[in-house]
């Protein structure tokens, strides 16, 4: 860490932490607990982390952990919040508790992804080409074709090497009845999170280096390179080295950061709209010595933002033009235009089938069980069930348009059922998950908590096998007794390890 | 390299620079005033304000200058969009959108920067404190972009940004400084001398001074301000450094030039070079240093047509 950060901001212990055991009154309670089995002893693969911890004093902890704290704000890893007139940085949460993965299970994981992904590519292919799975009635196409994320624009335009998405985010969480790893929901537009994944890993290691001693996790620095490797496979151009950019919508996104740090790592120029110009349907960036050639836009723009041409007349961070060159082939997008029509919450619903029918396997990795409000039979049911099931718009994210039915007011509860009933094809319905849960540290009080976490693994497409970079990001509600992880509702992340073998003595 | 991130280097060095100035000048008469009469005490925070550019807005918001509200107004006000704190902020904004092409330290020391001034404002820390921070500051900021910023492209433009900021700050204090102190209503000779010495401080060119000239001379402050090649805050010495950056970014060789903004800076620094201080007397100082800064906005201008904001056909 360097010096001038040490001047910003002083560690502070309370001093009533003094040497306490961290884990003084640890309950894992009722719910699938990731380190601590029904019995009480630590599960094999968190067994060698667990016993650093519990030896570890809790002010030995705390100062750590606000080491830790003190090297997101240095390096500016920060979000912004405008509460008094000028802005205040905030963190994104961070625990210091690792959510551990033993191999077996990893597999499992693996596998279950990558026969998805590659189905989702196959799905988009499809529908913004011959249409066999509407044909086919496998899936209704009214509800394809009424997804505000399909885009008409598409059809019919060849995309480089046929890869519609490059880049998944796809959330699993653990069932804790069962014990199963489930798919919540598919990212397939442009998921973020890869950067805290990244980072998490480099402060866990600066942190607790004697932990990466004793338990054999694996690497997962090799994204950026992988990402990179695929994006220049798509240059339209042969011969010279491909000019690659990632296009951002500029400072004051949220993920802003992660553009600079990915851009930064892959070794590609990091461009705005505005740095970005079409002319004969060709992209050029400006440069100080003029326009240089672009062949690869790995894009972090929405598709509505993406050409004011064609899109949106109204985005300032587009490039007017952008999908004439896209639609002459002088340029790849990664991902492709048009990927929503493959993570709606509802087609969701159908991914399982899209397996059977594009790849004649069944689904390693199962759905939640999903009531399509589109259906009669099924919004009957879920207006009859209202306080018992999570309700979730289809074309949003981070976890907004949502009602959690049994922590919910009968108020809420019946502000849903109006917008249920008025606007159907926009809902969808689940059973609530009674997820897994995780010791995570609460600063407040100085306490060791079982909190509920999900998972994103983060999955790279090159249009012939599937790479997962092992683990992905843990997010954790840090709310006592939420089910909600997502960081605009209060979550935090944790770094997560996938052990090269399971863990334990004999591994 | 991407227009934009020339644009915002250059603009970092400009902003870094400016926030260092604007502490240095408001750091140097805080402490000569304290020893000064009170009657000429009024009349001495009034040319802080000039030399920022700032009288207008200024004097809508406030009635008098005086140490707390050229402190208030110049340190940290947000409706002065050159206030050291709007500088720091949009340096540090700078850097944060081309944090991937500068190195990992020099984001975090600007970024440090910015912490602790918003610290220092929050723990309600005085004038003296906060420009001595500032300062610190921007001493780092030279060394950690010398220590580990590559010499490309890049490097020139901050180069340039922080050279045509500093030229023009030096022109201005002197312009400022000489109307009050020569053409100005009559004080004591004492003020005066005093004065003179916070001139030379503000620009961290007293010691150097004193080692070539037993007592102060207004002509020779404005000799070695303006004209000497030595010193690193004198107006020759940094057109010199802006012209050697323009022409590595053009690839011109001395003697020469590629565009209008090499041009004018050229004729400066000639102007600098082979212009004597009784010459420029002669003409009007005054005039001398209008043209200067004049000419150094116009520089500016050009080197955004040429390079950073020129239209695509």
């Amino acid at each position: 860490m360097s010096s001038p950060s040490q001047a910003i901001i002083a560690i502070n212990i309370p001093p009533e932490f003094g040497g306490r055991p961290l884990f003084e009154g640890y309950d894992p309670g009722t719910f699938y607990d990731e380190s601590i089995a029904p019995d009480g002893k630590p599960r094999p693969e968190a067994a060698a982390m667990h016993e650093i911890l519990a030896g570890m004093p809790l002010d030995v902890f705390e100062e750590r952990r606000q080491l830790a704290d003190l090297s997101y704000l240095v390096q500016g890893i920060t979000f912004t919040v405008y509460s008094d007139g000028r802005g205040t940085e905030r963190l994104f949460p961070f625990d210091l508790v690792p959510r551990i993965i033993p191999r077996h299970e990893w597999d499992v994981i693996e596998k279950g992804l990558a026969q998805r992904v590659m189905a989702l590519n196959f799905y988009l292919q499809d529908i913004y080409g011959k249409q066999r799975i509407l044909r086919d009635k496998i899936i209704p196409r009214q509800l394809v074709q009424s997804c505000k994320h399909f885009r008409r624009e598409m059809m019919g335009l060849n995309v480089p090497r046929d890869i519609y998405v490059h880049i998944a985010g796809i959330d699993l969480v653990r069932d804790s009845r069962t014990g199963e790893y489930l798919v919540l929901e598919d990212n397939a537009r442009s998921p973020s999170g890869i950067s805290y994944v990244l980072e998490n890993r480099l402060v866990m290691r600066r942190t607790f280096a004697r932990a990466f001693e004793v338990s054999e996790v694996m690497p997962v620095d090799h994204y950026p390179n992988e990402l990179g490797r695929i994006l220049r496979s798509l240059s339209p151009r042969s011969g010279d080295r491909p000019v690659v950019v990632l296009l951002t919508p500029g400072l004051y996104n949220s993920a802003y950061f992660e553009h600079c740090f990915l851009a930064q790592e892959m070794g590609i120029e990091l461009v705005e709209g505005r740095d970005l110009v079409v002319v004969d349907d060709v992209v050029y960036m400006k440069t100080i010595h003029g326009l240089t050639r672009v062949d690869v836009i790995y894009r972090r723009v929405d598709d509505d933002f993406l050409d004011p041409l064609a899109f949106r007349a109204d985005s300032l961070v587009g490039v007017p033009g952008l999908m004439n060159a896209y639609r002459a082939g002088n340029i790849a997008l990664a991902n492709a235009v048009g990927t929503g029509v493959a993570d709606d919450k509802a087609i969701y619903a159908f991914v399982p089938d899209f397996i059977r029918y594009y790849l004649g396997e069944e689904p390693i990795l199962k759905n939640v069980d999903t009531y399509l409000c589109s259906r009669p039979d099924h919004l009957s049911y879920v207006l009859d069930h209202l306080g018992e099931l999570v309700v979730k718009a289809v074309g949003e994210s981070g976890g907004y348009g949502m009602l959690m039915g049994p922590s919910s007011d009968k108020k809420t509860i019946e502000d849903f059922r109006v917008r249920l009933k008025a606007d159907p094809r926009n809902y969808i319905a689940q059973p609530v998950i009674p997820l897994s849960r995780c010791p995570s540290f609460d600063p407040a009080t100085g306490t060791m908590s079982a909190r509920h976490i999900d998972l994103r693994p983060y999955c790279l497409y090159d249009g012939e096998k599937v790479t997962i970079v092992p683990g992905g990001l843990t997010r954790v509600a840090l709310q006592k007794g939420s089910l909600v992880v997502n960081s605009s509702q209060g979550g935090g992340s944790k770094d997560t390890w996938v052990l090269r073998g399971d863990g334990g003595q004999e591994a | 390299m991407l227009s934009r991130i020339a644009d915002s280097l250059f603009w970092i060095g400009r902003y870094m620079e400016r926030a260092d100035n604007t502490a240095r000048i408001l750091d140097v008469n805080y402490h000569m005033l304290l020893e000064q009469p009170p009657d000429t005490y009024k009349l001495r925070w009034d040319p802080l304000i000039a030399i920022t550019g700032e009288r207008t807005r200024f004097y809508q918001r406030f009635e008098e200058a005086n140490a707390q509200t050229a402190f208030d107004y110049l340190g940290y006000s947000a409706d002065n969009p050159n206030s050291i704190a709007q500088c720091i902020i949009l340096a540090r904004e700078n850097a944060r959108t081309i944090r991937d092409r500068i190195s990992r330290e020099l984001w975090e020391d600007i970024n440090g920067l910015y912490h602790k001034i918003n610290k220092l404002r929050d723990e309600g820390e005085g004038l003296s404190r906060f420009c001595d921070a500032v300062k610190r500051g921007g001493h780092r900021f030279h060394g950690v972009c010398d220590a580990t910023l590559a010499r490309d492209e890049g490097w020139h433009f901050l180069q340039a940004g922080c050279a045509l900021e500093r030229a023009e700050m030096t022109a201005r204090i002197l312009d400022v400084h000489y109307h009050q102190l020569v053409e100005g209503p009559q004080i004591l000779n004492e003020a005066r001398s005093h004065a003179w010495v916070a001139v030379l401080k503000s620009v961290a060119a007293y010691e150097f001074y004193k080692r070539q000239h037993s007592h102060i001379e207004p002509t020779q402050v404005a000799q070695l301000l303006l004209l000497d090649p030595r010193h690193p805050r004198s107006v020759r010495f940094n057109l010199g450094v802006l012209q050697n950056s323009l022409y590595a970014i053009s690839g011109s060789v001395p003697g020469s030039y590629a565009n209008e903004g090499e041009r004018l800076t050229g004729r400066a620094h000639e102007s600098l070079t082979y212009d004597s201080i009784d010459e420029i007397f002669s003409g009007g100082l005054h005039d001398y240093l209008e043209e200067m800064q004049a000419t150094c906005r116009t520089i500016g201008a050009h080197i955004s047509q040429t390079y950073l904001y020129y239209a695509v056909s």
